[in-house]
């Protein structure tokens, strides 16, 4: 296993900017996750350090080595496809042992570790099937294993469950994230699925534009989003517009403290369970969404902003009922209005 | 006759009518002319379907030409077929795989040669390497040899380049569609985990088309049986088509030439079924 490090990498195709300076470092034993919208540059960034892209500016580092123009089948990277990519017309097996054909194993310890890895991942008796015939999860399996066969310097895993039905994803996104941790692999994990990422990653870079707007762990992602991006990509933020003055946030229905002396407009982001009832400010209930063990609340406040809140699954809300809000001062964010960055700490 | 009640019947309905135009044709264009041609090489008389000899047969048998025609139609058509199929192969890969410039000039330079007559490619085998060809006189040119030595138009070496320039188009079309549906993620799969570009080839592009190459090799060496035009022209070896020219415009020989054709025909018909066989079996290994 190694330490990745991409260094003020650049990729653009004809006018098209598709990375635009990013610097990551996927640290040795981590599972480092990429979320971000269509289109924002996470694939690319995967297929960089795979050697499917050379970058237009910048370069990768394999444990400091420079591989930025070394051909892909010199870097030693476990690749895993959303679309399984298995080579349907040799069975399971060979498949899991090609890479180590290529690397001249011989033939019994071939299938000596192929069978080990079939065994780890719970489809040794599938050894032999042509993988046309397996099921969704079986061929993301046998694709994993395939990739973990050569032990990777990095696995690169891109979108591996995107098309699997809600259940299997669960199931296989806890598989796979014990068997990472359990095999201590360098991995990248790219995936639209925030959630996803969240609960598989070590930690979890947000792209947006081919840039990094953070890089954190999840929670700090979640909790304390650098940005309005970040805070409405990751997770569901309400973002209300205030005036900040005399260490005071005006919000129009009612004020927050701002420690960091604030001037100027500003926007607050908050996230719908730091809304709770009870609270002076008196709300009209627009829309419930019922979700199971919570209801979402869509209500309207005296200012005509509309707000999205969560209560228990069980409240009676309807539409038009009038309810008393409170927000929670202690997890908002406040971003001053027209900057990127974020300015303040917590409140 | 009742008309369909149910979306079933209203199918198989709308499949007869679809279909009815090919068998139409196929009867009076193949099954019919078959029947024909058998009749013919059994008729005691020439230039008439008149009383009943095996002596067309016999002929085609025992007389050592026919043999030969037979050898040389395969083995030319064979030897062009696959020189052509690797072309195509390398040309679809190409075309499939690499972002190239004016690439729907290239894509009309490939295709074609598959509207020009057999008499054109001839011809332009004649300008490019007969004894006043293009080619032939810069070599002469450049090696100091003499053109006439040097002229290939009408050799063996003329015709099969002849071949090829028609068949590689045939083969091509058959291929870029196949190369399109290549898996391109399972190859990059592949050199990630240490293929070379070749080794993935060979490995995994490989396999994948492999039915597409078993069916261009059909529809190519179908293609090289049929041409006559070209070999028409150079008279470079003598092949099926050319025989059955002859028999027909030179010997007025009915007979051997509806046995040499139904023969061609059953042979062809026999080595579609049977390649046919392998385009469908898609799990190979190699």
């Amino acid at each position: 296993m190694s330490t990745v490090r991409l260094e003020s990498i650049r990729k653009v195709y004809g006018e098209e900017v598709a990375v635009d300076g990013v610097d990551l470092e996927i640290r040795d034993g981590e599972t480092l996750g990429i979320v971000g919208p269509s289109g924002c540059g996470k694939t690319t960034t995967l297929r960089t350090i795979a050697g499917f892209e050379t970058p237009t500016d910048g370069r990768v580092t394999f444990d400091g080595t420079d591989v930025t123009h070394v051909p892909p089948e010199k870097r030693n990277v476990g690749l895993v496809f959303q679309s399984y990519a298995l080579f349907e017309t040799k069975t399971v097996r060979k498949n899991v042992t090609f890479g180590l054909k290529m690397r001249d194993v011989s033939k019994t310890e071939r299938r000596k570790r192929a069978d080990e890895l079939l065994e780890l991942l719970d489809i040794a008796d599938l050894a032999d099937r042509n993988p046309a015939t397996l099921s969704g999860g079986q061929q993301q399996r046998v694709g994993l294993a395939r990739a973990l066969a050569i032990e990777p310097h990095v696995l690169l895993l891109d979108e591996p469950m995107t098309g699997l039905d809600a259940e299997l994803k669960l199931r296989l996104r806890d598989e796979i994230g014990s068997l990472l941790d359990e095999l201590d692999v360098t991995a990248l994990y790219v995936t639209h699925d925030q959630e996803e990422a969240m609960a598989m990653c070590d930690r979890i870079a947000v792209l947006n534009d081919g840039r990094v707007e953070q890089v954190g762990t999840a929670e700090s992602i979640y909790r304390q989003p650098t940005n309005e991006f970040v805070a409405t990509f990751v997770g569901t933020s309400n973002l209300l517009t205030g005036v900040a003055r005399d260490d005071r946030i005006d919000l129009g229905f009612t004020e927050l403290a701002d420690d960091m002396r604030t001037t100027g407009e500003v926007t607050v982001a908050a996230r719908p369970e730091d809304f709770s009832l009870g609270g002076p400010v008196d709300a009209t209930v627009l829309e419930t969404t019922y979700l199971g063990q919570r209801k979402d609340l869509q209500v309207e406040l005296p200012d005509g902003s509309t707000i999205t809140m969560q209560v228990d699954g069980d409240a009676d809300y309807r539409a038009g009922d009038v309810v008393g809000v409170e927000i929670d001062p202690e997890n908002v964010q406040i971003f001053p209005t027209g900057i990127r960055e974020r300015t303040t700490a917590l409140l | 006759m009742a008309f369909p009640t149910t979306e079933r019947e209203r199918e198989r309905r709308r499949i007869v009518i679809m279909c009815l135009p090919f068998f139409v044709l196929a009867t009076f264009a193949g099954f019919v002319p078959l029947i024909v041609m058998a009749r013919m090489s059994l008729s005691a008389e020439n230039l008439e379907n008149a009383g009943w000899s095996f002596a067309a047969w016999e002929a085609l048998v025992t007389e050592p030409v026919y043999r030969e025609i037979a050898w040389n139609t395969l083995w030319f058509a064979t030897a062009a077929t696959v020189v052509s199929v690797a072309l195509g192969v390398v040309i679809s890969h190409v075309l499939e795989k690499y972002s190239l410039p004016f690439e729907n000039v290239l894509v009309a330079v490939v295709s074609f040669p598959i509207a020009l007559p057999g008499i054109v490619v001839a011809f332009m085998a004649i300008v490019l390497l007969g004894r006043q060809g293009l080619v032939t006189n810069a070599v002469a040119v450049f090696t100091g040899s003499s053109a006439i030595d040097l002229a290939s138009a009408t050799s063996v070496f003329g015709l099969f380049l002849g071949y090829v320039y028609s068949l590689v188009p045939r083969a091509t079309m058959v291929l870029r569609g196949t190369y399109a549906e290549v898996d391109t993620r399972a190859e990059e799969a592949a050199r990630s985990l240490g293929a070379t570009p070749f080794e993935t080839f060979y490995h995994v592009t490989l396999p994948e088309i492999r039915p597409g190459i078993v069916a261009a090799f059909i529809l190519t060496f179908r293609s090289a049986l049929a041409i006559f035009g070209t070999v028409l022209i150079l008279q470079a070896l003598a092949v099926v088509t050319l025989r059955i020219d002859y028999e027909i415009g030179v010997g007025f020989n009915t007979q051997i030439a509806g046995a040499i054709g139904l023969v061609y025909a059953l042979f062809l018909i026999a080595f579609t079924f049977v390649g046919l066989r392998f385009v469908s079996n898609k799990t190979v290994e190699i």
